[in-house]
């Protein structure tokens, strides 16, 4: 460990200056940190140029290559959704006593407000799923449900970051920052780390959700979209064909050339030059990977395509698959954008909601699992569902159905990457409103994510403050070994 | 009877060595040895030893696998208390009081129930089945506080430092040469030759202004034989008003300035800009650094107050704020954490801020330090409590000290008569919507950054769209006026006290607000061997005057950091790095300076010279080793790659800010209007898209606003546009020392395909069109000559003719073919790099 402390001094040194470095000296400058070693790869084997994105071996072999991260955003009813709660039956209306946490405050009493669906046992597991994920629910067998899962804080702004970078305070990493720091990118025509937004806007404090936080530039996320133009700025502006484009980069490519020669040693200068064809072959990958033309109608079906509803949803789960495929290795895709209804935050009638927001989803994800499997891809990816936290099983209001927030306990849900099927962990009591054997916190959430991609992530760790920072926190945690396989 | 007495006396023998050899604890007898084995043990061995146990990391430093250990206890105390055993901790945390353990749910009653039996029989375990608590690591780190750490040299107080004797007597020009030369002739390593004046004066221009030079400027400079000219160069440029700009953002980077808060709302920090024009318009007048610390730190409670010393205090406000905090209390300790973070780090490259949970591990600090140092800070009222009126009230004051009172009615008179107008409207429109808006809606609009936009929602919902925009330009008609309010009766971010009585501060057991350990008084970090702080009452009566203390502390000649962190920021931003690298770390988690006696010598002149700042750029300026080129040499590049000893200049790649004030420098668009509130650059709707209320606190501005210098750009936490983001902007919400530099694709589509960038283009190539009317070479040799600040040749200028032929020839119009070769040189490596 303290030899991390040093070598990551000395990277955050070397980044920091933009002085260009012959390989020779870096490695010999990182050469006490076997796992810093093996960020040395350069981009092309040529340069010395340090590709902060070349792909990188992690602490040991992995079970998972990618991530695809279904964000529920505005935080699921679990006892509506994944989590049995019979004993509610008839319950409803009625007044109990119960402690709640959300954005009304801390109650002690509330009035239930009973699952809005009906519940049914699938699979050769049997695990009882609701009415409101119906294709979802096949998939049952592939899936580790964690129904006590918590978080330190019911508020969105806080809570997102928590999910996202494992602090409710703002200004870190987020997880796919963490993973494409860990491990670089298998394909540089693409960006490591990939996040997907509703149409109906971004999450709550937006790009915050996305952030490298204190990490370089390298390392944040690109936001892609599944129609128009994928990334911002990739098209060249209108009127400029690509023949124009061509001779422009060429033209830049001689001057920057010129001005190399009297500079050799400056590999910056290199990687530059190397850059501008990088984003030309971006140009045309990003655009080949989102073109969903040429996947089958039966592939479109499966993944919802043909009904209105479950589209949009549906063809970022296809493109998720695609960009997997093409070595991206963290998406995240937004269900649930600006506010309230317009997301999974169902303060209003939970019923109009939740069945919005499950029916658009549903069918993409459950798609999304079956083609994955289908193609023998499943076992090295990893499909992570939840929000930010659960719902209360209480009205939040005198009147109707609308549940407050719950981050005392919560489901989550993930498949693949090595993890086992037919699997659930952890239970609530019999409301729902806590968690209350086997609770988890979204640190061990993010360690058993860090684990399936190869990382012990208590070793993950880059310097920053004066502290070897780690997205799971300073106290060992251990990845959640009952759904590993 | 004496047999008797022999007996008990044997007892009495026996009972005595028990007490002795094991505190009070008789033998186990057999049945308590099979209670502690078969119920006791499985229970702490599947639920407690994972963090308590043998093997473990003793978590909280509290052991169970022994007696006496679990008597001692851990952080918070001791685990069990024998004599009232329903009092214990440890059961407690069982039951769920307070603390929660196991942490991963609650154990069933009956298991409970055998532990208590356990506790109240006295809690035994065989002998036999005892473990030792497990010896932790002894760091390789000196982290006590004693004579040894006292004495590290950056612990000790600036000694005079004598400048080494060179070998090669006519290569230095002033001290800072002897120092460097020095080193360079041990490692046998010839210093690079002087850089070509054109080099120099474009090297010149950046790290004073972050502007580059006209290419006139660039000649008549070549041409002038005067010896005197680089000197006089100098001059100029420290007196230009754009030196402030460029220095005051390096500034901005370390106190993690930005004018929203963070978080869902991310709201507006009222007049943040006024801090940001008090930071520039303290480096143009050349303020002594001494007196821009006090300012910063305790400005409120001078005795005779300014504009400047009220102003500077909003560097308490500029920190993320969350505005609906899980839990009020340690909401505060976490801002008062960000503020001690920032000013440790800041002022005195001390990472104070990692013994907030336990002892530092790298430094001899220890957690009380910590809390001694946050006693400084304890008597705040948080940046506010939740609504935009919190903040006005605790965070908001007026500038003016000594104004006039009849005048300033006067103004406020003139104003309040718009203002209550506007605010009817407003009101009348909020009062409508309460009757209108869902119980939801009703929550989220008690934040007043989220009212346009819910109004917005409700035309043609009960709302005409001329009574919204009307809504929407009184608010904004209002901020405006709030805006540019006279100096007169102008507020500013400032920092308020509770009172002149602040808090007590405790030393927090694992950082945790909730568990208070021992009271402590304010008190700097001890292996400084400092004072004791000086507080005296503030004379305003409305602060503790703690701030003061630390102030002077800080900026007292004694200090042994302050002087050195300073400069070595200076050397950094004109050199590229520091010469320690980790400039925000002078602890041991940094790097070891490159040239110790160096940072001494300047940190002796910074203080000798009444800390003024221009006086030190002119000398390592006028210094032969700044004026070296930065070509690569073999030997150099064989003996010391990373150019540690300085045998040559480094080369740089232009900040975000340099860049897009160069671009606007080409064309000849920029606005130099310096000062007041930010302004808005265009943002791609993809971009806005990502927000939860897409434009929601984001402006419109006008397109000469737009073309102001890239430090007057408005400053959202949660939007940062991305040309500066992907040129490595300053990270918004920590200190930044040192800006990263990356090089990666998305830099190059920014550059290739923005909007902006083609703007721009297109702007230059209009400029060059109407300098040169139908004279294509001239017209390429301009635009190179603009991004280059150099004499272009004949080929370079060729080759731009051809390319814009060639596209011609593709169906391009001459137009638009200028404006891709303006494209070109937007480009270039060297537009974007300074040798």
């Amino acid at each position: 460990m303290t030899k991390n402390f040093c070598g990551r001094t000395r990277r955050e040194f070397i980044w920091q200056t933009g002085a260009g470095f012959t390989a020779t000296s870096l490695a010999a400058m990182l050469s006490d940190d076997g796992f810093l070693e093996n960020q040395l790869v350069a981009a092309d084997g040529q340069t010395s140029w340090d590709n902060p994105l070349a792909p990188k071996k992690p602490h040991f072999p992995p079970k998972a290559k990618s991530v695809i991260f279904l964000y529920m955003y505005g935080g699921p009813s679990h006892i509506d959704t994944f989590d049995y709660k019979p004993a509610m039956k008839g319950m409803d209306n009625k007044t109990i006593d119960v402690k709640t946490f959300g954005r009304g405050g801390h109650k002690t009493q509330g009035r239930i407000v009973e699952p809005r669906w009906d519940f049914k046992q699938y699979g050769e597991c049997g695990k009882w799923v609701s009415s409101l994920f119906p294709h979802t629910a096949e998939m049952v067998d592939d899936i580790s449900f964690l129904h006590s899962m918590t978080a330190d804080s019911p508020i969105h702004g806080s809570a997102m970051l928590m999910m996202n970078s494992g602090r409710i305070l703002s200004g870190n990493p987020c997880l796919g920052s963490w993973v494409t720091y860990g491990l670089g990118s298998e394909n540089q025509n693409l960006p490591g780390f990939v996040v997907m937004l509703d149409p109906r806007g971004g999450p709550i404090s937006g790009a915050k959700n996305w952030s490298c936080g204190y990490m370089p530039a390298s390392y944040q996320a690109t936001i892609m979209r599944s129609q128009g133009t994928p990334i911002l700025n990739l098209e060249p502006p209108t009127g400029m064909s690509q023949e124009v484009q061509r001779k422009i980069l060429l033209s830049i490519k001689q001057y920057n050339e010129d001005h190399q020669k009297q500079r050799a040693a400056n590999s910056q200068l290199a990687a530059r030059i190397a850059n501008y064809e990088l984003a030309f072959r971006m140009q045309t990958a990003a655009p080949e990977a989102t073109d969903l033309q040429h996947e089958t109608q039966a592939t479109h079906d499966l993944y919802g395509l043909n009904d209105p509803r479950s589209k949009d949803f549906g063809r970022q789960c296809l493109l998720a698959r695609r960009l997997v495929e093409r070595g991206v290795r963290f998406i995240q895709i937004y269900s649930g954008g600006n506010h309230n209804d317009a997301n999974w935050d169902a303060h209003g009638d939970l019923q109009i909601n939740h069945d919005l927001h499950a029916g658009e989803t549903d069918k993409p994800i459950a798609g999304l699992l079956k083609d994955l499997k289908q193609r023998d891809m499943l076992k090295d990816t990893l499909i992570v569902w939840g929000g930010e936290f659960g719902r209360q099983p209480t009205a939040e209001y005198a009147k109707g159905t609308g549940r407050d927030h719950n981050s005392y306990g919560f489901t989550m849900w993930m498949a693949g990457g090595g993890i086992k099927g037919g699997v659930s962990v952890g239970t609530t009591d019999e409301l729902g409103s806590r968690a209350v054997e086997d609770r988890f916190h979204v640190r061990d959430f993010h360690a058993t994510i860090l684990n399936q991609l190869g990382f012990d992530p208590n070793r993950l760790s880059y310097f920053f403050d004066g502290l070897d920072q780690r997205l799971v926190g300073v106290e060992p945690v251990a990845p959640i070994k009952q759904i590993i396989a | 009877m004496s047999r008797q007495l022999t007996t008990l006396s044997i007892l009495l023998c026996l009972v005595n060595s028990i007490f002795a050899a094991e505190d009070t604890r008789p033998a186990l007898n057999a049945e308590q040895v099979k209670f502690y084995i078969d119920q006791v043990a499985p229970i702490l061995v599947n639920n407690c030893f994972g963090c308590h146990g043998p093997g473990s990391s003793v978590k909280g430093e509290l052991y169970l696998g022994n007696r006496s250990d679990i008597l001692k206890g851990g952080e918070t105390g001791p685990a069990v208390d024998l004599k009232n055993p329903m009092d214990s901790l440890f059961i407690q945390a069982m039951l769920y009081q307070d603390m929660e353990m196991p942490p991963k749910g609650k154990l069933p009653q009956s298991q409970i129930d055998i532990i208590v039996k356990w506790i109240t029989n006295g809690m035994q375990i065989p002998p036999d089945r005892e473990t030792e608590r497990p010896v932790a690591l002894k760091s390789k780190y000196n982290t006590e506080i004693n004579d040894q750490t006292k004495s590290f040299w950056q612990h000790r107080s600036v000694e005079p430092s004598i400048a080494p004797s060179v070998n090669n007597k006519t290569w230095p020009t002033n001290a800072i040469d002897h120092y460097v030369l020095s080193n360079l002739e041990k490692a046998k390593i010839n210093p690079n030759r002087p850089a070509d004046r054109a080099h120099l004066i474009r090297r010149a221009y950046y790290d004073l202004t972050g502007l580059p030079p006209t290419i006139e400027a660039v000649t008549k400079f070549i041409d002038n034989p005067d010896p005197a000219a680089y000197e006089q160069l100098i001059d100029t440029l420290l007196e230009s008003p754009q030196y402030g700009e460029k220095w005051g953002r390096h500034w901005l980077d370390l106190v993690r300035y930005a004018e929203t808060n963070s978080y869902e709302r991310d709201g507006t920090k009222p007049f943040a800009w006024r801090y940001r024009d008090y930071v520039i318009r303290s480096f143009n007048n050349d303020k002594p650094y001494d007196l821009f610390i006090k300012e910063q730190l305790a400005g409120d409670e001078f005795e005779t107050l300014t504009a400047d010393s009220i102003t500077a205090t909003g560097y308490y406000r500029l920190g993320i704020w969350d505005d609906e905090p899980v839990s009020q209390k340690q909401a505060l300790y976490d801002d008062l954490d960000d503020i001690l973070l920032t000013t440790s780090q800041v002022f005195l490259g001390l990472t104070i801020n990692c013994a907030r949970c336990h002892d530092h591990k790298l430094d001899p600090i220890s957690q009380k330090d910590y809390y001694r140092f946050l006693a400084f800070f304890s008597g705040f009222r948080r940046y506010g409590v939740r609504g935009h009126d919190t903040v006005q009230s605790a965070s908001i004051g007026p500038i003016a000290v000594d104004a006039n009172q009849a005048l300033q009615s006067q103004m406020r008179q003139q104003l309040d008569k718009e203002l209550g107008e506007l605010d009817r409207t407003i009101n009348n429109v909020n009062n409508r919507l309460q009757g209108l808006m869902s119980a939801p809606e009703k929550e989220d609009f008690k934040a007043i950054e989220v009212r346009v936009d819910i109004a917005r929602s409700y035309v043609g919902k009960g709302f005409s769209k001329q009574l919204v925009d009307k809504y929407v330009a009184a608010v904004q008609r209002r901020q405006e006026i709030l805006d540019t309010r006279p100096d007169e009766i102008a507020k500013t971010l400032v920092i308020k006290e509770i009172g002149p009585n602040p808090r007590e501060t405790f030393v927090l057991v694992r950082g945790n607000s909730n568990v208070q350990a021992e009271k402590v008084e304010p008190g700097f970090p001890s292996v400084l061997s400092p004072p004791e702080p000086d507080i005296q009452p503030s004379v305003h009566g409305k602060s503790s005057g703690r701030r003061t203390a630390l102030a002077k502390w800080i900026t007292s000649k004694q200090n042994p950091l302050t002087a050195r962190v300073m400069v070595n920021r200076l050397w950094q931003h004109h050199f590229g790095y520091g010469i320690i690298a980790t400039s925000n770390n002078f602890g041991a988690g940094g790097l070891a300076p490159s040239n110790p006696e160096l940072l001494d010598y300047l940190a002796n002149e910074l203080m000798d010279g009444d800390w003024r700042l221009k006086r030190m750029h002119k000398l390592i300026m006028l210094s032969t080793t700044y004026q070296m080129s930065s070509q690569s040499s073999k030997t150099g590049e064989s003996k010391d790659p990373t150019n540690q000893l300085i045998w040559r200049f480094n080369p740089r790649r232009l900040t975000s800010e340099e860049l897009r004030d160069s671009i606007l420098a080409a064309n000849q668009s920029l606005n130099l209007q310096m000062g007041g509130p930010s302004f808005y650059p265009i943002v791609a709707p993809e971009v806005l898209h990502g927000q939860s209320r897409p434009g929601a606190g984001w402006g419109s501005s006008t397109e000469e606003q737009r073309a102001r210098r890239a430090i007057y750009i408005f400053v959202k936490r949660s939007l940062v546009l991305p040309l500066m983001a992907n040129f490595d902007f300053a990270d918004v919400d920590s200190s930044c020392p040192v800006r990263f530099t990356t090089t990666q694709p998305t830099q190059s589509l920014s550059l290739l395909n923005s909007e902006f960038a083609n703007r721009q283009a297109d702007i230059f190539a209009d400029s060059l069109r109407k300098r040169s009317p139908d004279d294509l070479p001239a017209q390429i040799q301009r635009a190179l000559n603009q991004v280059t600040q150099r004499r272009v040749t004949g080929e370079e200028i060729n080759r731009g003719v051809q390319l814009v032929a060639q596209l011609i020839e593709t169906g391009a119009s001459e137009q638009e073919a200028l404006k891709y070769f303006c494209l070109v040189s937007y480009n270039l490596n060297e537009f974007l790099y300074v040798d």
